[in-house]
């Protein structure tokens, strides 16, 4: 007989761990504008307000993030969040960490610090704007990826797996959080999947399309 | 009197008395050549050959018996108000079975022939959920049982009564062949025992009677949970003695347990002084009035509700029903009131599953919390339902449901007119939060809105256009299809939703799904299942059974033709160890060849169509689909869907 995974309020639990977290992500992803190219900001200002503002208390000099009892803060250099997302989760955080306002850190040191963030990403041996989005498809399913995020990277509360299609991090962290996942994704290694994959992989969820207005559908307007 | 009840000779103590006559017979040489003291004892008895036991019957044989224990025993489950028999039919209750359709005269109960007992049980399941009690499940001795073992243990770990009668031959000089010998056991219910709220072997028809009426009022009493009478062969088939004084004993269920009135005014206390409290409900409603109580006791305390969906506990659109916050307010609670969670600890705690397991709590220091549970009333070692040991405050071992009203009316003693002013803004910024919550659900549905195969999101939008004008039920629980009924639609009536599996025992599904649209049916309701396909074919032939009996009952695949939970453990093996998942496929897809659950479901007599592909095809199907279970008839659509 078929019995699933320990069950959290009916949901396999090995599947839902930051599940809040990640509806709380996809929440403001959901109200993010696209935006394909990717504003960095100033790194080097960046690196300032990351420490003015004592972010490296809880999440590390590097952003690598502790996971103890006590700060429970994940690895954010780089962040896996889009701009968007982190600006809206700085605003209004959940858990335990603290909420920073605008009359605190403007939304421009936040730009700047998003690109400190996202420049800790390692080096990645591939270009995305040289791959190939059709072999990224079929990789996006061979590899597993449809499994929880969908076969258009549309998402899935039950899984787990946040909305990837569009994506809208930069190469660079995305790579870097598929390597070492803080959260519940299992990690994919490079023997696993090689970063020119990855550079494919990227490329296709790059073409997924954006959610069709909600007020010109009116199944969803009931 | 009736001839054949004058003489009341029992069909199998004839047998019985010729046997032991022939062994009379046998033994008497052993007395006549009595041994001497000291000499070796020689067996006092000679072994029975089997020409004795079956021996030639007696000039006078009575094969008839107009009235046998079988027969009160119906008598017994029409007391009990007992709707249903689901049933595959099994000789180890064959008296029952007879009795029932013509004694009985086939109503109340009312046989309803399965094709598989995991699907008889997981019928009950479905149909106590709706109806609030349970029906009766008949299963043959072993085998019957042994296939309702997981149904039984969803059903236990759920909370909800199952009544179960089971066939057996417990004389062992009265099995007839070599099946009636390797169906029949010693103590039948063991094998299921450490499941079951409470079992019992009637030695006697008196025995049945009470037995029979405590099982009931002991599976209503809360924590609800299956019981298993064992209906012996012998007592079901042997004609009533005409001396035997027979009465069924008077039922009276039992009043839910509340909670300790001073645990419930310092629970109150707390809920009123708290800056954030929270409402976690899991089973907390047994019944629609355990949905009205819980929007009094959050609206007077204007407290936000997470909604686990065990049950159909809170209006999906109401503005304190703040489930799609739950991470964000668990965090930032002060005082959580947890009402029948089945995993509290769970609730207040991420996990992760890496190669080191981890888990660390999400809810801030000082949190007071304060669980009212029935499950503390009672508890078993074995299986391990009871989940991980949550640190509550204030542990109130009670009924929820019944716990309530108390409860409120202890809020609404102290609550101050101030406090009641600072209540109503708590309650204004959760309606806020509720509208973003619903927006933000149809903006996420966008997404892959046109896609092939269908999401999930789209399958349910385009159910709800068809569904909503009527009194519908949604019969089947939500999670694989990421909640998206709760996030879309408009839940406020209890017998909207009626929660999940219970114990995780795939194959629930459909037959539970059977169960409360059986239920349903005499409302008039429409019964709406969105069924997985993994699940269904675990025993698919209870869809014969809807169309048999004329269950209307509206089922939309969710084919994503894989076991796809299983897919993503194998995928997390796989990354472990850095192997690459294009092999996770092999053990876990439902393809090639896909399964055709059209013509799957046309084979055993229901209007089918499908599979379906298109988005845009899924809305017209549906609705013709609507029109045959209109007319009383259960359809299926079958959809190509996204994975979740």
């Amino acid at each position: 007989m078929r019995i699933l995974s320990p069950a959290s309020a009916n949901m396999p639990r090995s599947r839902t761990f930051g599940a809040g977290f990640f509806e709380a992500s996809l929440a403001l992803l959901c109200c993010a504008t696209v935006a394909l190219a990717f504003p960095v900001g100033n790194t080097q200002k960046g690196k300032l307000a990351f420490e003015t503002h004592g972010c490296p208390q809880c999440h590390g000099n590097q952003g690598q993030g502790f996971s103890n009892a006590q700060t429970q803060a994940p690895r954010i250099g780089p962040t896996r969040l889009s701009q968007a997302a982190f600006v809206g989760f700085v605003r209004h955080p959940v858990g335990r960490m603290p909420s920073y306002p605008s009359q605190d850190i403007s939304d421009g040191e936040l730009a700047d610090l998003y690109g400190f963030l996202q420049s800790l990403a390692p080096a990645v041996k591939a270009d995305p704007a040289s791959a190939n989005a059709q072999n990224g498809k079929r990789l996006y399913m061979s590899d597993g990826c449809y499994e929880c995020h969908g076969k258009e990277g549309q998402g899935s509360t039950q899984t787990g797996g946040s909305r990837i299609g569009p994506i809208q991090i930069p190469f660079s962290a995305f790579v870097a959080y598929i390597r070492e996942p803080s959260a519940e994704m299992p990690p994919y290694s490079a023997k696993a999947v090689s970063d020119a994959d990855l550079a494919d992989i990227y490329a296709f969820l790059l073409t997924r399309s954006q959610s069709t207005p909600a007020k010109s559908i009116p199944l969803l307007n009931r | 009197m009736p001839k054949s009840q004058q003489a009341p000779v029992k069909r199998r103590d004839f047998l019985k008395s010729a046997a032991m006559g022939a062994a009379a017979l046998a033994a008497a040489p052993e007395l006549a050549d009595a041994k001497p003291a000291g000499a070796t004892p020689g067996p006092r008895v000679a072994p029975i050959s089997p020409e004795a036991e079956f021996g030639t019957p007696p000039a006078l044989e009575v094969l008839t018996a107009d009235r046998t224990g079988s027969d009160f025993m119906v008598d017994v489950i029409k007391s009990l108000g007992i709707a249903y028999v689901c049933a595959n039919p099994g000789s180890a209750f064959r008296g029952l079975h007879e009795s029932v359709i013509n004694y009985g005269g086939n109503k109340d109960p009312e046989f309803i022939t399965c094709c598989h007992e995991e699907s008889s049980v997981a019928m009950a399941h479905g149909y106590a959920k709706i109806e609030g009690k349970p029906l009766a499940v008949f299963a043959h001795g072993t085998v019957g049982i042994q296939h309702a073992a997981m149904a039984i243990y969803n059903a236990y770990c759920d909370r909800v009564p199952v009544y179960i009668l089971a066939g057996n031959i417990l004389d062992a000089t009265k099995r007839i062949n070599a099946v009636e010998w390797v169906h029949s056991v010693q103590d039948a219910a063991a094998m299921v025992r450490d499941y079951l709220k409470w079992d019992d072997l009637p030695l006697s028809l008196p025995h049945f009677a009470e037995s029979a009426v405590r099982a009931y009022k002991i599976a209503m009493t809360p924590p609800m949970m299956p019981v298993l009478l064992i209906a012996d062969g012998e007592l079901q088939e042997n004609p009533i003695p005409n001396d035997l004084p027979l009465t069924i004993p008077k039922l009276a269920l039992a009043a839910p347990p509340q909670g300790d009135s001073g645990a419930i005014a310092e629970a109150a206390r707390l809920l009123v002084a708290a800056e954030n409290p929270l409402i976690i409900a899991d089973r907390a409603a047994r019944t629609p009035v355990g949905l009205t109580r819980l929007i009094e006791l959050a609206e007077t305390v204007q407290a936000p509700v997470i909604d686990q969906m065990g049950r159909m506990n809170f209006p999906s659109r109401h503005p304190l029903n703040q489930t799609q916050r739950s991470r964000e307010l668990v965090c930032g609670a002060d005082v959580i009131l947890g009402l029948e969670c089945s995993d509290f600890w769970n609730a207040l705690h991420s996990f992760r599953d890496q190669i080191h397991r981890t888990s660390l709590p999400l809810t801030k220091p000082g949190v007071k919390l304060i669980s009212i549970t029935a499950a503390d009333l009672f508890s078993k070692s074995n299986y391990q339902d009871f989940q991980r040991f949550p640190q509550v405050d204030l542990d109130i071992a009670a009924d929820a449901e019944a716990t309530l009203p108390s409860l409120t009316e202890s809020i609404k003693s102290q609550l101050t007119s101030d406090r009641k002013r600072a209540l109503e803004d708590r309650r204004a910024q959760c309606a806020v939060a509720r509208q973003e919550s619903l927006e933000r659900a149809r903006e996420a549905a966008g997404y892959a809105w046109d896609a092939s195969p269908i999401s999930t999101a789209r399958l349910c939008a385009e159910l709800w256009a068809q569904i909503k004008d009527y009194d519908w039920s949604l019969v089947s629980f939500t999670t694989f299809v990421n909640r998206w009924p709760q996030r879309l639609w408009s839940f406020d009536k209890y017998h909207q939703y009626i929660g999940g599996h219970g114990g995780a025992g795939i194959g629930y599904g459909a037959p539970a799904a059977v169960g409360a649209a059986l239920a349903n049916r005499k409302y008039g309701r429409l019964s709406v299942n969105i069924q997985c396909d993994g699940d269904l074919m675990y025993a698919p032939g209870v869809l014969w059974t809807a169309a048999h009996h004329r269950i209307p009952l509206l089922t939309v695949m969710h084919n994503n033709r894989a076991y796809h939970q299983e897919v993503m453990q194998v995928q997390i093996m796989a990354n472990r160890h850095s192997r690459g998942v294009d092999r996770a496929g092999i053990g876990t897809m439902l393809d090639d060849p896909a399964i055709d659950y059209s013509k799957l479901a046309q084979s055993m007599g229901l209007h089918a169509e499908g599979p379906i592909t298109d988005p845009k095809d899924l809305g017209p199907a549906i609705r013709r689909a609507l029109e045959v279970v209109k007319h009383g008839e259960p359809a299926l659509i079958d959809a190509y869907t996204q994975p979740r």
